[in-house]
């Protein structure tokens, strides 16, 4: 009987956990995003003031940040100094893909990255500037409709967490 | 060594490794130039030669490595650091100044707004042309611009066809004045650099050597920067390349009232070719200019003809 109400705790707790899990990345996926639109506003900012080819502006943003885009940040700057051959949309893509795993972005955000990515580079400024602008206000969006979910969505999974926890306790039992 | 690898940095790796197997020696090199569907062709020693997959010269076109639109692509990205709306200016320019003081001069489409140049997309040519700094060119003519009476140096004027290294010799008067000599102080030197040839600004850093005592506007309109170097940096001598609009006239003349030196340089085969022009002739009318140095390039680049002072006596060669 012991082990039968120890087991039952142990379910409980581990799925009230996964629902915590779940929302707890809701909100850092928010955080994240809200860090990616800094990054890209200070990039805009280097751009459309100073001019700054890519290389440089990308590595001075890396060198101010302290965050979880540091590492690709760093990767960009870096590959992009190598010159080995290829173009920057694939320097930048392949960024997304290898160093992005700490952050709780979702196959939909890194989608979006890369294709921003293709449009850097190669336009005039205004073009440059434009291509900014857009990505910015699609972060702004996905944002503002993340945040005005969040709530409900953290209630649902957390309260989601607890009672899969008693549903599955209760047929195990 | 180092110079070829950074240089070589700019050209997509296909071209990279073509180019980095040519065993020639990179100071005489002095232009690349790349076609869209046509053979890469280098000037090498003052001739023209096409270069083979292994890396050797050849004479025959066929032979020659095919640059294709792709290597154009890549090799303008890595000229313009994956950024080519951060030379927006220079492309309308129809050149671009590298790390290096290399100038790379493209042509392709323009696109054209109202009456202006406002960009150009399909790069399909362009043309490198390496700088190369021959210090102490001017050992020679040095004597004659040196005015010890009054501890200074004349207004001077270099007169050259094209291609005869009058820039290379005014860069090599401006740093031998701006450092000065053992009988000779140095003086503040300003240069008006309008197209980024006298000092190959890269990120405003002259990458020929001007001298310590020498002040750049880079990218200037030569008679607004004069007017400015006088404001901002009070030079004792101020350098500029090619003059000969009637703004430069007025320019000139506020530097000479300021008390400032001039050497110019500007295109011409003598003297009296320079006299017929509008602008120079009435410069030369008024004896603005106490020296003038006359080059050819009949026995080599950057040959001194002669000598002349400012009434047009020959004081050398």
């Amino acid at each position: 009987m012991i082990f039968k109400i120890v087991g039952c705790i142990l379910i409980i707790l581990s799925s009230t956990l996964m629902g915590f899990y779940c929302s707890c990345e809701l909100k850092s996926r928010i955080d994240d995003l809200k860090e990616l639109r800094k990054i890209i506003m200070l990039l805009r900012g280097d751009i459309r003031y100073g001019n700054t080819p890519l290389p440089e502006a990308i590595n001075a943003i890396a060198k101010r940040h302290d965050g979880n885009f540091k590492n690709f940040l760093v990767k960009v700057s870096d590959s992009l100094r190598e010159r080995l051959g290829n173009t920057f949309s694939q320097i930048w893509a392949q960024a997304v893909e290898k160093e992005l795993h700490i952050t709780s972005l979702n196959k939909r955000d890194k989608y979006q990255m890369i294709q921003f990515g293709e449009h850097l580079g190669y336009l005039d400024k205004e073009m440059q500037l434009n291509t900014l602008d857009l990505y910015i206000a699609q972060l702004d969006e996905e944002i503002r409709e993340l945040s005005e979910t969040v709530k409900e969505k953290t209630y649902l999974y957390n309260s989601l967490g607890i009672m899969a926890g008693i549903f599955i306790a209760i047929i195990l039992a | 060594m180092e110079e070829k690898d950074e240089l070589l940095k700019i050209f997509s790796m296909k071209l990279r490794m073509t180019l980095g197997n040519m065993r020639i020696n990179f100071d005489d090199l002095q232009e690349i130039r790349l076609r869209i569907n046509c053979p890469l062709i280098i000037n090498y020693k003052n001739k023209e030669y096409f270069v083979s997959e292994d890396g050797s010269l050849v004479t025959d076109p066929l032979k020659g490595v095919l640059v294709s639109k792709n290597e154009i692509k890549e090799t303008m990205e890595y000229i313009s650091n994956y950024s080519l709306y951060a030379f927006e200016e220079e492309i309308r320019q129809g050149f671009i100044t590298i790390s290096g003081g290399h100038r790379i001069g493209i042509a392709g489409k323009t696109i054209i707004q109202g009456n202006h140049i406002k960009g150009m997309k399909y790069i399909s040519f362009i043309n490198i042309r390496l700088a190369h700094q021959v210090k102490g060119c001017a050992d020679k003519v040095m004597p004659y611009l040196i005015d010890e009476k009054n501890r200074s140096i004349y207004h001077t004027l270099i007169i050259s066809p094209p291609k005869c290294g009058k820039t290379t010799l005014l860069r090599d008067i401006i740093r031998q004045v701006s450092d000065g000599g053992p009988n000779f102080q140095g003086m503040n030197v300003g240069v008006v650099d309008e197209r980024s040839e006298i000092g190959a600004c890269y990120m405003g850093v002259p990458q020929n050597e001007l001298g310590i005592r020498t002040d750049v506007l880079d990218c200037c309109p030569k008679a607004k920067g004069m007017m400015m170097l006088i404001r901002s940096m009070s030079p004792q001598v101020i350098a500029v390349d090619e003059i000969g609009s009637k703004e430069d006239l007025e320019a000139i003349n506020h530097v000479i009232n300021c008390g400032c030196k001039l050497i110019a340089t500007v295109h011409g085969s003598s003297l009296e070719d320079v006299k017929s022009k509008p602008v120079l002739g009435e410069l030369m009318q008024n004896k603005i200019f106490e020296r003038y140095i006359i080059l050819n390039n009949i026995k080599s680049i950057g040959n001194i003809e002669k000598i002349c002072d400012a009434a047009g006596n020959k004081i050398w060669g």
